[in-house]
């Protein structure tokens, strides 16, 4: 609010500036001869002083007198031609520039401005009530604490988990890290690293994550975060039985009330229906990601089988529906990942050709391929 | 002399020392301009030895050999041909591989490029890992489509 | 609200600079007095709000409200609180709004000041400014607007440029827009004086102080900006010839042209056509660097902005502004009368060939900088002109120019007296020859360019001296009364000697390093020392060290003369910011007496050792010190009673010793 009336008064100051002048009345003008009249004079004052202080020959001093005189007798009398009366279409005019100022003005700010947004000086919005404020804010505000301290291993110590729930998983692995190397290890805080590291991988437990779980468990050696995320890399690998075998003996351990049962209970069941999968329950809708992971698991007959069968699924579904992008996708992708490299050019053919060679779609489909690293096809 | 006659002669004295400028200038661009060339243009164009040119293009990956006491030699590439490149001095900070850089000299009998002066680029904004990347691709590298 | 008062304010003054534009000319061509009376309290209005627009982004920047993106984009909360406040004008957008306050405040001086200009070209000047004020707020507006918000806002920004984060490019920009936004008073009047078809003898009054302030400041901020590139880039250089300078060194040439014209003009009433040609074509080369340096048109080392649209936006204000008022001048100059007359050889035809000499040099750096653009549009092909056809061509030009100019002031107006000037210059001539034989003789490794080059300094320096000795009156009288008459003297007369003594000083600075300069490039490890110049330096070893928003390597050597007496410590380092991931060098100076030893880290070898970079600059300071002289001696020029404006007889103090008003 406070807003629009300064933006009212300012636009006011500007209409009267113009206003002004075009109503008030003012003396006659000078004629511009008075005003060449005084800079001769002017001149003819300084040749005087010139010659006076010896800078300039008296012969010279006369010369330049003459000229400027000269110049004083060319001026004459040139009539003074302003007026202050106002015409009929200059004061039509005067008044069209007034109106212009606001009308120019707002409309451009309307449509370049926001004016509901506030100032957000950064003192201020740190120093807000932290019950005001949001995740975002309380987090920047303890970055910048720490940017400040960056010694003060509690700073590390809280930020650490708040950066892995809200997602910022490469920030919470350095966040752990600081902690453990200013406060030292713990098993939460390495287990916390492991997760994160995790997270930052896309979920993949990679050899520096499971190292982390295994020093939390040598800390604590019931820590249960990173017994399941122990039992986790062991599904990944696909070593499912391990697997749910290991989360079966967490859950004979775990107090009844563990938040960690009913992700137990239900990776137990992931594993489960993966591993009926690998046993060859072809599902309808081409391999995912899992299914190939699973296929891995079988013997080699199997899984060319089942490999066969689910791919022709899906080229079949392609022909009699072709303007599917993303079934497209998944044919190239399972030809590339079993290493079939024509067959994988040939479905990306048949996709571009299918979809429009021009279409966005194809340019997806192609982009798509090359990040898989298949060469573009001419 | 005439008052008109004066001005001719003033308005020609102008106009002949304008001239002598003016071919003094052209002689000057045509021996000291240095043309600017990337490693992929080095095929059609004909450089000999001894002439100076510029020469643009990205510092290749892992091409940075220091050498004995202040020599460097590293390759400029435009990802179709690269030139290898040794200098005498102290790069400029923001030399380093995958950046573009202009070198200024001129070629050794042995095809070798003696740089006497590396410039890298005072980029307002740092260029992000994947433009430069996108620009690679192309063949294109952002200081020469300035 | 604060942000939003500032963006509201810019929007408020381009409206208001519309009308500015438009109703003074329409009231100037019909005779309106109350029409043309708008332009004052327009430009006046239009300046407070441009004031308030910066004064509402500087506290943007202060408080690191990341919610404006330009703050986000250029600022950092860490960053000290000085380059916070003058990371305002560090980026694009802000420096083009501080051109936009620069030249509204001018545009406010002249109409709180022009009260004794008359009225119609008062309302004519303020029109023109009003256009160019348009053009540019339009520009911010449109392609560069400083007030876009962002939301919801980040928490931290970007940083700045850590090479902008310096005292020196503080205060850098500020000054060369001062000089370059200066020249559009000119180009203002010039454009008046077209459009009124006549010019007032208060036109040459007016333009020849502005001229002269603008050229202070632009002189000021090349000098800076200079010694800025000498010390922050590192490599100790301190003209590259590059783009963005030969941007506002033609504005520089061309203004210093202007300058010595309006003189003939104000005192002779000649020259007026060429006058306000000139005065033309220093704006429109003051817009051509403007445009060169925001478009990024050109490869420089120190490109700034680029953004095509915007180059565009520039380039279509360029040709408007300068094709629309050299097109006016085609049409118009003829109406322009001739003024007095004057022999070759006079005080007139010296400055007649002062301007021959500075523009065609003006010209020959135009060519030089857009040669390449113009062989690129032809042939394709990629061409750089570097310092080797500078040196030849603009070398060439300004060896008959300095020459001469020891000779200018000797001269008396209309009708000059060649020998009698040469007898009076006999004893600067005997000094020069003695710099030249002390030079070849005497100093170890100078070459005869050098002694030249030295003789050259020596004859600007004692050629503006014996100007202000002979003007005391010395050798006809008593030392006491030659004191009370040197005190005396008009403060222009200061103003010439000084400016050309000052013009002497940088000839003699550059030549100095140019043909005496040693460099040294090494590998050192702790404890080794290094001969050079004469001194013997000790590196000490690095030591890690952490600023507010960079870490940085200092490495420390220990200064010591030929006698082994301990002079000092230097201190190079090479800093890096982590926000932008970059790396800068800080070069290590230690003045001594005129000269620098300069030292410059480059990368740690294998074997512990760091390659280390080391000049010896021989009188390398007056370089700079000239540039400092010649803006005292523009400032003492302007505060000469003569360039103060007479008000008309009609006010209420008829004297004309007593000024009431100045322009100053």
């Amino acid at each position: 609010m406070l807003f629009w009336v300064v933006a009212a008064l300012l636009t006011l100051a500007a209409c009267m500036a113009v206003l002004l002048p075009l109503v008030r009345g003012r003396e006659a003008g000078d004629s511009t001869g008075s005003h060449d009249l005084e800079v001769y004079r002017d001149q003819l004052a300084e040749v005087d002083r010139d010659a006076a202080r010896g800078l300039i020959a008296a012969a010279e001093a006369e010369q330049a007198r003459a000229e400027i005189g000269r110049r004083i007798l060319r001026l004459g009398n040139q009539p003074t031609s302003a007026t202050t009366s106002n015409g009929t279409a200059q004061r039509a005019a005067g008044m069209a520039a007034v109106l212009a100022i606001p009308l120019i003005a707002w409309g451009l700010y309307a449509f370049l401005g926001s004016p509901a947004l506030p100032s957000q000086p950064l003192q201020d919005r740190l120093a807000k009530n932290p019950a005001d404020s949001s995740v975002d804010e309380l987090v920047a505000r303890a970055e910048a604490h720490l940017a400040a301290n960056p010694k003060d291993g509690r700073g590390w110590d809280v930020l650490a988990p708040i950066y892995l729930r809200i997602g910022r998983a490469g920030d919470a692995v350095i966040a752990y890290r600081n902690t453990i190397s200013i406060n030292g290890t713990t098993a939460d805080r390495e287990s916390g690293l492991g997760e994160a590291i995790a997270m930052a991988a896309g979920g993949m437990i990679s050899a520096d994550a499971e190292a982390a779980f295994r020093r939390a468990l040598a800390a604590e050696p019931g820590n249960a975060k990173a017994q399941f995320y122990l039992a986790s890399a062991l599904a990944q690998e696909g070593k499912l039985t391990e697997a749910a075998a290991a989360w079966q003996a967490m859950l004979g351990t775990l107090p009844a009330d563990s938040p960690w049962r009913s992700p137990i209970g239900r990776a137990i069941a992931e594993a489960e229906r993966r591993a009926s999968l690998a046993a060859g329950n072809a599902p309808a809708d081409g391999p995912s990601q899992d299914q190939i992971d699973a296929a891995a698991e079988m013997s080699p007959q199997d899984r060319a089988a089942m490999i066969e069968t689910m791919v022709a699924q899906l080229d079949e579904r392609l022909r009699a529906n072709p303007r599917d992008a993303e079934g497209w996708r998944r044919l190239v992708r399972s030809h590339q990942v079993l290493g079939n490299a024509d067959a994988a050019r040939d479905a990306l053919q048949r996709g571009v050709a299918a979809l429009g060679a021009d279409s966005e779609e194809a340019k997806g489909l192609q982009a798509f391929a090359a990040s898989l690293g298949l060469a573009k096809t001419e | 002399m005439t008052r008109k006659q004066k001005r001719l002669a003033v308005i020609g004295g102008a106009l002949g020392f304008l001239g002598l400028a003016t071919a003094l200038t052209f002689y000057a661009l045509g021996q000291k301009a240095s043309y600017f060339y990337m490693p992929a243009d080095l095929q059609q164009a004909t450089v000999a030895p001894g002439q100076r040119i510029r020469l643009g293009g990205l510092v290749e990956e892992g091409t940075i050999v220091r050498g004995q006491g202040t020599e460097v030699a590293f390759s400029v590439t435009d990802t179709e041909k690269s030139v290898k490149v040794v200098f005498n001095g102290i790069l400029p900070d923001l030399f380093r591989e995958k950046q573009g850089v202009i070198t200024e000299g001129s070629f050794r009998q042995d095809g070798t490029f003696v740089a006497d002066s590396v410039l890298a680029k005072h980029d307002e904004t740092y260029m992000p890992k994947e433009v430069a990347d996108s620009l690679k691709a192309k063949g294109v590298w952002q200081e020469t489509t300035q | 609200m604060i942000v939003e008062t500032g963006h509201f304010a810019l929007v408020l003054a381009f409206a208001l600079a519309l009308v500015q534009s438009t109703v003074p000319l329409i009231g100037a061509r019909t005779g309106n007095e109350r029409m043309m009376a708008v332009g004052g309290p327009a430009a006046i209005t239009g300046f407070a709000l441009i004031a308030l627009s910066f004064a509402a982004l500087t506290m943007a920047y202060a408080q690191s409200d990341f919610s404006v993106l330009n703050v986000w984009e250029n600022s950092h909360s860490l960053k000290p609180m000085l380059f916070k406040i003058t990371g305002t004008w560090g980026n694009h957008e802000g420096s083009m709004l501080l051109w936009v306050l620069i030249l509204t405040f001018f545009g406010a001086l002249v109409a709180s000041f022009g009260a004794n200009l008359p009225a119609s070209l008062r309302a004519n000047v303020l029109a023109v400014q009003g256009w160019i004020g348009a053009a540019f707020m339009l520009f911010l507006l449109a392609t560069s607007n400083p007030f876009a918000r962002l939301t919801p806002a980040p928490f931290e920004g970007q940083d700045l440029n850590p090479i902008l984060q310096d005292i020196g490019l503080a205060i850098h920009p500020p000054m060369l827009y001062l000089g370059y936004v200066g020249f559009s008073i000119c180009f203002s009047f010039a454009v008046a004086a077209l459009i009124d078809g006549r010019i007032d003898a208060a036109w040459a009054r007016w333009v020849r102080p502005w001229t002269l302030a603008a050229w202070v400041f632009l002189t000021g901020g090349i000098a800076m900006g200079s010694y800025w590139a000498y010390y922050e880039l590192g490599w100790g250089g301190f003209w590259f010839w590059d783009p963005v300078e030969n941007a506002s060194f033609m504005p520089w040439l061309a203004g210093t042209a202007l300058l010595h014209s309006a003189l003939v003009m104000e005192k002779r009433s000649a020259l007026k056509i060429w006058t306000v040609l000139l005065a033309i074509l220093t704006f429109s080369l003051s817009l051509l660097g403007t445009f060169l340096v925001r478009s990024g048109v050109l490869t420089s080392v120190h490109a700034f902005a680029t953004d095509p649209s915007r180059g565009i936006f520039i380039l279509a204000i360029l040709t408007v502004f300068i094709g629309g008022s050299l097109a006016l001048f085609a049409l118009r100059a003829s109406s322009l009368t001739a003024g007095g007359i004057f022999q070759p050889i006079s005080r007139e035809g010296a400055l007649v060939l002062n301007n021959l000499f500075l523009t065609t040099a003006a010209a020959t750096v135009l060519i030089g900088t857009l040669y390449p653009l113009f062989i690129e549009a032809v042939s394709g092909d990629k061409i750089s002109v570097g310092a080797p056809f500078f040196n030849l061509t603009f070398g060439l030009l300004m060896i008959p120019l300095l020459a001469l100019v020891p000779f200018g002031p000797m001269l008396a107006w209309k009708r000059g007296d060649l020998l009698g000037a040469a007898q009076r210059l006999m004893f600067a001539f005997g000094g020069a020859l003695l710099a030249v034989l002390v030079v070849l003789f005497f100093v170890d490794g100078a070459s005869v360019f050098a002694a030249l080059g030295a003789g050259l300094a020596f004859w600007l320096i004692l050629g503006a001296l014996t100007d202000l000795v002979l003007k005391a009156g010395i050798p006809q009288v008593k030392p006491s009364v030659a004191f009370s008459r040197l005190i005396g003297l008009p403060r222009s007369v200061f103003g010439t000697a000084l400016a050309h003594l000052g013009l002497g000083l940088t000839v003699l600075g550059i030549v100095g390093v140019v043909s005496l300069e040693a460099e040294r490039i090494v590998t050192m490890r702790p404890g080794e020392t290094l001969d050079i110049a004469g001194y013997s330096l000790r590196f000490e070893g690095t030591q890690p060290f952490k600023g507010p928003n960079y870490t940085e390597d200092q490495g420390r050597f220990v200064l010591s003369g030929s006698g082994g007496q301990v002079l000092g410590e230097i201190m190079s380092a090479k800093r890096f910011y982590p926000v932008r991931q970059m790396p800068t060098t800080e070069a290590g100076i230690k003045t001594l007496g005129l000269s620098q030893l300069y030292i410059s880290l480059g990368d740690a070898t294998a074997d512990g050792g760091i390659v280390v970079r080391v000049w010896w600059k021989p009188m390398v300071t007056l370089i700079w010190l000239g540039g400092l002289m010649m803006m005292i001696a523009g400032t003492i020029s302007l505060m000469d009673r003569r360039l103060r404006v007479g008000a008309p007889a009609k006010r209420a103090k008829p004297s004309v010793d007593k000024p009431a008003a100045s322009v100053s």
